[in-house]
């Protein structure tokens, strides 16, 4: 009878320990490749796993709470309220900041839209996806989880499982709001890894003028081209 | 037409307009239409910004520019400015009208910065979306953008952010067309015009709001709206205003289940699109931490205590079972509820309690039949072209704003001409044709000299040349349209409807709109909450289905039951969101009263002064929270929507009304608001046609015949008492910001209630040998003096001393007493 089965299979396992403690390696561990047990795999470069919340050099929040990631959310796990900024003790250049941001990470995909919506740079991904939790409450990550510390660094949180330099290989930031949606137009497509701003300045405007005209091809489709 | 073609006998032909081609297609324009309506009429949508179908065009964004052959050659013309004439040929999608388009979006892009993503415009801005569809995408301007100093606040509820501002016209238009408050303008010159306010006066305008929902760009933002929710995260739905009884249309926003914004929404009927700050910026209110969220009971020790809805209802049921006569029972307010609520209570507390002392009207508006009984007008109707109002009430610009400038169009561009009949001058200012400010108590007189057509000498310090004025404007064959309204609460109403009559037997055709501000009183009235009356305007004694228990004779009104209860003679008093401690206009009676009443039963939704005293506080849901009905003062209904969930245990009224019932071993006949509304239609004629489900398919809703057939027979002697020698004559009237609970539990209109002032005629300021800006006393005869700084204000009539009602300071109510046909203070210096 299926009914007594299912007790034998508790049965039989009775006893075996806990096989979940610790992370055991992906598929290429199993298959043998890496030595060690206890050994992450490596990842594609450009993977996403836990974001980030970025800070300025200076220690201003780059979140100006405008809520652009959570309008294209397509899981709707981001939650942000902005806020005025305090006068007296900005929380980030300009007028507004991000005064509640929260990601619910039983829902988010990872999908990246949300840093490629960020007109500042200030929500990135890391690689970490070793997290696990227990309850709903640490699922979902707080503005204060999620800003990277005073060195820049993500914070880790004792249900994630960080390795010594992981928080150094993290995704970088393509600007997707160029004039006419072209990255080359500013001449700076990608951004460095997370962390404080180590994006490049805009060019000097007479470079910039030179680096459009280089780039901004004949074959490109460009409407209004003929004005200029 | 030629003779030739004109073999057939005339037919009704309607006319159809202007031909012109548009974009290749022949179509036809009305009779002096703008272009861009015309335009846009047809399906072709030409970008703007500074054009407004509400206020003359004034070119000034050249957003429109299309290009135009009227006969001279194809050329750029701005289609906001340019009516059609016969046979234009127009092309909006030609070389160069998007050249055009992509030049000026170009150049109104130079300077406005691209901070989209902090500014509350951005996803709804119409400069993001013309840059867009229509805008070049690029720029070729690489200099530094103008920079002024971000947000600087013009008032207490509008920020202004200069850098933002492309110059359309629009706000300072608004502020001195629309609202007359021309307290913004254009400053400097070339590339440094902005628009900003005169030194030392902010823009503190009641319309203030409306600039920021009409300004095309973020340059004016609502303070209370600030980084509050985006465009994209915000829900919509169309609603009425219940703040006052114009019932303006509105739209609630809300995120996250917090109403967050309210816009207007252009009904040709009521508002026009325009909202008085106190109506667009009262959600506020439902955020508030004075909202009742649970039942509370109050024990031995005074203090109350959270309870269950049923154990609050069974209390409440057994105070109101338990009293040896129904007529020992009071109940007062109302005028806050849905229709579909008001109709609940009055049957349970008419037809299954046998109770009648209920009124809706805090003692300061006009007797019940007048009301349901005068021929009603529309706002559409007092503002037609050429027509007359009468003003025999409050300056509407305090009571009720959105009327207020509905008529302000009317007497400006429309040819209406005003008879300003108010105790004092209103906001109209220089544009009345003939101001008859009577002094407090001969209105009535006023009115009867007129009918009279003794118009040959002064009466009452109104000059003979004005009464002369207003008789011809009354008499010329003009529809006439009279708006009353409690001009003066320390004035009897019993003068209002004095003058009433006298206007009436001179002008029979006259139409009226009764001026009250309570949001729903009008329904109130209607559905009964009224003594004496059935819904329907029907009176008591009429047969009707679940009914029965109706009583035989009238009851008592507010302050009716305020004397009964000061007297020990009633043993329970119900609130229905009302609070006579600090509303009602004679302090010393609400408060005699609430002294010696036995158990107060208080249904609201915010905790007030005279929640405090009640007894068991049941909580309610308020506007935004429950589904239902609005009738504005033209007997106009349309729907009111929820757009949040109550906070809390709050329930919507009508709800409690039926709980009520079924506690006290009744049955009010209806479980859903369906029933309640299907109920209305089978008890109260006017109702029987009403198709509640479509009611909301147009913003205009729908007037029904109120009133019944009530017959009125109204008297013109109203008791004159001489004027006292040494005294002036008390008015009070109410201002839009008041220490109302609505405005007191918003956020950010609490803080613009003024201080109490007295105003005085300049003349008899200097007699009393007073001086503007200082203290006085002030006192009537018998009573405690008041300290209170005077003015003197040229808009103030001789022997006159006005106070604000319910504003800081010196209560006006402390020196009213119920059923005096006016007071007389003192004003010692």
């Amino acid at each position: 009878m299926g009914y007594f089965e299912g007790f034998g299979v508790t049965l039989k396992k009775w006893g075996e320990g806990v096989t979940t403690k610790e992370y055991r390696g992906g598929r290429t561990n199993r298959k043998g490749e890496i030595s060690s047990k206890d050994q992450k795999a490596p990842k594609p470069e450009r993977v996403h796993g836990r974001h980030v919340l970025n800070k300025y050099e200076d220690g201003m929040e780059k979140c100006i709470g405008c809520e652009l990631c959570a309008g294209v959310c397509p899981a709707n796990c981001i939650y942000v309220r902005g806020k005025d900024n305090p006068v007296d003790d900005p929380k980030s250049p300009g007028e507004r900041f991000g005064y509640v941001y929260e990601i619910n990470y039983l829902r988010c995909i990872h999908c990246d839209m949300c840093v490629e919506a960020c007109p500042t740079e200030a929500i990135t991904e890391s690689k970490l996806f070793e997290f696990s939790f227990t309850n709903r409450s640490d699922a979902i990550y707080t503005k204060d989880e999620l800003l990277v510390d005073d060195k820049g660094m993500p914070q880790h949180l004792p249900w994630e499982d960080w390795r010594p330099g992981e928080d150094q290989h993290t995704s970088g930031w393509m600007r997707a709001t160029a004039p006419s949606g072209k990255a080359s137009y500013l001449g700076t497509g990608w951004s460095g890894e997370l962390g404080y701003g180590v994006r490049e300045g805009d060019l000097p405007q007479d470079e910039k003028d030179a680096s459009v005209r280089d780039h901004v091809t004949v074959d490109e489709h460009d409407d209004h081209g003929d004005h200029h | 037409m030629t003779a030739t073609e004109n073999t057939e006998p005339e037919s009704p032909e309607v006319d159809p307009g202007v031909p012109f081609t548009l974009n290749g297609v022949e179509l036809h324009a009305n009779e002096g239409e703008l272009l861009i309506s015309a335009a846009e009429r047809h399906g072709v949508h030409i970008p703007h910004f500074c054009y407004h179908p509400r206020m003359t065009p004034v070119g000034m964004c050249r957003m429109c520019l299309v290009e135009v052959d009227g006969g001279r050659g194809p050329s750029l013309q701005p289609s906001c400015m340019l009516p059609v004439t016969p046979n234009m040929i127009v092309n909006t999608e030609s070389e160069p009208t998007t050249k055009a388009q992509d030049g000026v979006l170009e150049l109104l892009l130079i300077n406005h910065p691209l901070d989209c993503p902090v500014c509350d415009k951005g996803g709804e801005c119409p400069l993001q979306d013309n840059a867009y569809a229509f805008g070049p995408g690029e720029s070729r301007f690489v200099e530094e953008k103008r920079h002024y100093e971000k947000p600087i606040p013009i008032s207490d509820l509008v920020y202004l952010d200069r850098e933002r501002c492309i110059l359309c016209d629009r706000c300072t238009r608004f502020a001195d067309e629309v609202a007359g408050d021309p307290l913004i303008h254009f400053i400097d010159r070339g590339s440094q015009t902005q628009v900003n306010t005169f030194p030392e006066h902010e823009f503190s305008s009641y319309f203030s709001g409306n600039t920021v929902q009409i300004c095309p760009v973020g340059a004016l933002t609502a303070q209370p709206y600030r980084f509050a929710a985006r465009p994209w995260d915000l829900s919509e739905t169309e609603s009425t205003s219940m703040v006052d009884s114009t019932g303006a249309r509105v739209a609630l926003h809300s995120s996250q289940n917090r109403l967050v914004r309210i816009q207007g929404v252009d009904s040709e009927a009521t508002n026009w699109g325009w909202l008085s700050d106190k109506e667009r910026f009262i959600y506020e209110a439902t955020d508030s931490p004075d909202r009742i969220t649970e039942p509370l009971v109050r024990d031995g020790s005074g203090e109350p205590v959270r309870t269950r809805w049923n154990s609050a209802i069974k209390k409440a049921v057994e105070a109101l079972t338990t009293a040896s006569d129904p007529r020992r029972i009071g109940v007062i307010g109302g005028a806050r509820l849905t229709l579909e609520s008001q109709y609940a209570w009055a049957k349970l507390l008419k037809g299954l309690g046998a109770i009648d002392n209920i009124d809706a009207q805090l003692g300061d508006g006009l007797p019940a039949d007048v009301v349901m009984g005068l021929p009603k007008a529309t706002i559409a109707s007092a503002c037609a072209p050429g027509g007359v109002v009468v003003l025999l009430g409050a300056d509407p610009k305090e009571e009720l704003p959105t009327l207020y400038l509905r008529l302000r169009h009317a007497v400006q561009s429309d040819g209406v001409s005003l008879i300003e009949m108010s105790p004092r001058q209103t906001s109209f200012g220089a544009s009345v044709a003939a101001r008859l400010n009577p002094l407090p108590g001969s209105a009535g007189q006023i009115a009867s000299a007129l009918a009279d057509g003794m118009v040959g000498t002064s009466i009452g310090g109104i000059s003979s040349g004005e009464l002369t004025t207003a008789h011809e404007l009354l008499t010329s064959d003009r529809p006439v349209t009279i708006i009353v309204g409690r001009g003066n609460l320390a004035e009897s109403a019993d003068v209002v409807v004095s003058a009433i009559a006298a206007l009436r037997r001179l002008v029979p055709n006259a139409t009226f709109l009764t001026a009250l501000r309570r949001g729903n009183i009008h329904g109130a009235l209607e559905m009964g909450l009224t003594p004496g009356y059935l819904p329907g305007g029907r009176p008591l004694g009429t047969a009707l289905a679940g009914w029965e228990m109706a009583p035989p004779s009238a009851g008592l009104d507010a302050e009716g039951i305020l004397r009964a209860a000061a007297q020990g003679s009633l043993d329970t008093l119900v609130l229905l969101g009302a609070d006579p401690l600090r509303d009602f206009p004679d302090h010393t009676l609400a408060a005699a009263a609430f002294e010696r009443v036995g158990t107060v039963i208080s249904i609201d939704s915010f905790l007030t002064a005279s929640t405090d005293r009640a007894d068991v506080i049941l909580p309610a849901a308020m506007f935004g929270e429950v589904d239902g009905t609005f009738m504005n003062l033209e007997g106009r209904i349309s729907p009111v929507q929820a757009k949040v969930t109550s906070p809390g245990q709050a329930w919507p009224d009508w709800m409690i009304a039926a709980e009520f019932a079924q506690a006290a071993g009744g049955d009010l006949g209806f479980g859903t608001l369906a029933e309640v509304r299907a109920d209305i239609s089978a008890s109260v004629p006017a109702f029987a046609d009403v198709d509640w489900e479509t009611e909301g398919a147009s913003s205009d809703g729908s007037v029904v015949e109120t009133g019944g057939s009530i017959e009125l027979s109204l008297t013109e002697t109203a008791p004159i008492p001489p004027a006292d020698d040494y005294g002036l004559r008390l008015v009070v009237d109410r201002k839009l910001w008041d220490n109302g609970t609505m405005i007191s539990s918003s956020a950010s209109l609490g803080d613009l209630v003024d201080d109490a002032v007295l105003t005085l005629a300049p003349a008899d300021l200097e007699r009393l040998g007073g001086q503007s800006g200082q203290e006085a006393q002030v006192s009537i005869a018998g009573g405690d003096s008041h300290p209170i700084v005077v003015k003197a204000d040229g808009r103030i009539r001789p022997g006159v001393a006005h106070i604000p009602f319910g504003v800081n300071g010196v209560q006006a109510q402390e020196l009213l007493t119920a059923g005096e046909p006016v007071v007389d203070v003192r004003v010692q210096v």
